[in-house]
């Protein structure tokens, strides 16, 4: 459903289990893509979070509790592959999924996926991760956390939902 | 029981998102790279293995940046080495004036930077060397500019830096010109700060800051950065000491391992001691 949820009479779409071990082979792509391409995407120390928009993406198309878990499996996935202190993300996305959880319309699932609204959930879900990854980031900091946050926390949400923009499009032809 | 069930089910969204939360704080409660060990340099390995084989992929931005720094530092290696030669001249009629040992050269062991990250809270690097080479985790690596960072985990033929402009970094670090000491702290972005500095001690915007005596983890007056800043904190008998890193992270791809392990007796005296005293802590 991920990525043909047009074709819902498919076995891929009906059959949770391969649905899940898609999911979890996506996740796994998008991690690693993360790490070793996303430097030539670098715009001043900033660049978007694939997995957050994939975490969003889960919590739409399945409902806020597999969007928490999705949430939670791509933090920790993300922490190991980055080399970051492992749960961070694994907190800040799974409160990302949760959020997302919140607009989970299934019989509108085509609109949503394929309109700014996508977006905004992104933007929110996003806006949300960061200020609790920046937080423990800055915890320990003399730093302020507010301007700290404007220029990261905000500066990445933008970034994330920007490369947003794509699923979005794929997903509004599709539905043309 | 029946009333515990679709109390679970009821709410079953609000006891799972406190499970992971719960699972998440307790994670990064252990989770510290070097505590991992094998699953993760395994998984590290296996990265540095797949950026490896994509390393060649020129980043333009990068590159452009790079150039302009390469251009920078050609300069000033340039006046650089006409003073070096007379200084070395110098240094070698007063040593043997005085009899003094030559100060032991260590072995730097070069390496490719395959990988990094300078958008996290914590930046690493993955570089092409590893224990095969003779790399260690404890060993300081440097780049000509200046002190890069550490080697926090190895696999055979990969390792794992720990970045200077990582928020668990402290680096025991002087004043060049006044010998004033301090630790060093990245705070973001490009911002290194010298903290524990007295208001009363003296130190000056363009200060060069190298690495201390005192640090048991890297060896004694690598560079470290230029002071940027030097101000008075409110409210606070220190001075906010704002440092410009010497190395620049974005355009990284060439390091040296410096080969030089910490004194295993003085690390075992000192985790003794920080052990004994909660408070204590070795940068």
């Amino acid at each position: 459903m991920a990525l043909n949820f047009d074709l819902r009479s498919s076995a891929y779409v009906t059959n949770p289990a391969i649905r899940y071990i898609g999911y979890g082979v996506i996740a796994m792509l998008l991690s690693v893509t993360h790490v070793v391409f996303l430097r030539f995407l670098e715009v001043s120390s900033v660049t978007p979070d694939l997995l957050l928009i994939f975490t969003v993406w889960i919590a739409l198309v399945e409902g806020q509790f597999t969007g928490m878990i999705a949430g939670f499996l791509c933090g920790v996935l993300f922490d190991v592959v980055s080399t970051d202190v492992i749960g961070t993300n694994a907190l800040a996305k799974t409160i990302a999924g949760f959020i997302a959880g919140y607009f989970t319309r299934p019989a509108f699932l085509k609109e949503t996926l394929g309109s700014a609204r996508f977006l905004m959930i992104v933007a929110l879900s996003g806006f949300v991760h960061n200020l609790i990854y920046n937080f423990f980031f800055l915890r320990p900091m003399q730093v302020s956390f507010l301007m700290f946050f404007v220029q990261y926390g905000v500066a990445s949400t933008l970034y994330t939902t920007v490369a947003a923009v794509f699923p979005m499009l794929y997903v509004a032809r599709r539905k043309d | 029981m029946r009333g515990f069930i679709e109390f679970v089910v009821r709410f079953k969204n609000y006891i799972t998102l406190i499970t992971l939360v719960v699972m998440s704080l307790s994670l990064m409660s252990i989770g510290n790279l070097s505590k991992l060990g094998g699953f993760r340099a395994v998984i590290v390995g296996s990265i540095g293995w797949i950026q490896s084989v994509f390393s060649w992929i020129p980043n333009p931005v990068a590159l452009k940046a790079e150039n302009t720094a390469l251009r920078e530092l050609n300069l000033q290696l340039a006046v650089e080495a006409a003073r070096s030669r007379q200084s070395m001249l110098e240094n070698s009629t007063l040593r043997s004036m005085l009899k003094l040992p030559a100060l032991t050269e260590h072995r730097l062991i070069a390496a490719d930077v395959i990988g990094k990250t300078t958008t996290q809270q914590r930046n690493y690097a993955t570089i092409n060397k590893g224990q095969a080479d003779g790399v260690r985790e404890g060993m300081s690596v440097i780049s000509d500019a200046g002190l890069v960072g550490i080697v926090i985990g190895t696999s055979e033929h990969f390792a794992v830096l720990q970045l200077l402009i990582n928020r668990d970094t402290r680096v025991s670090a002087k004043v060049q010109r006044t010998r004033v000491d301090g630790i060093i702290q990245w705070e973001g972005e490009n911002i290194l700060v010298l903290k524990n500095v007295p208001r009363t001690l003296d130190v000056r915007e363009g200060d060069r800051i190298l690495t201390s005596n005192y640090s048991p983890r890297y060896p004694a007056n690598l560079v470290i950065g230029t002071v940027r800043q030097a101000t008075d904190e409110a409210n606070t008998l220190f001075r906010r000491i704002v440092v410009d890193p010497a190395v620049n992270f974005s355009t990284l791809e060439q390091v040296f391992v410096v080969d030089a392990k910490p004194d295993p007796e003085r690390s075992s005296l000192e985790r003794i001691i920080d052990e004994q005293v909660p408070n204590r802590s070795t940068p």
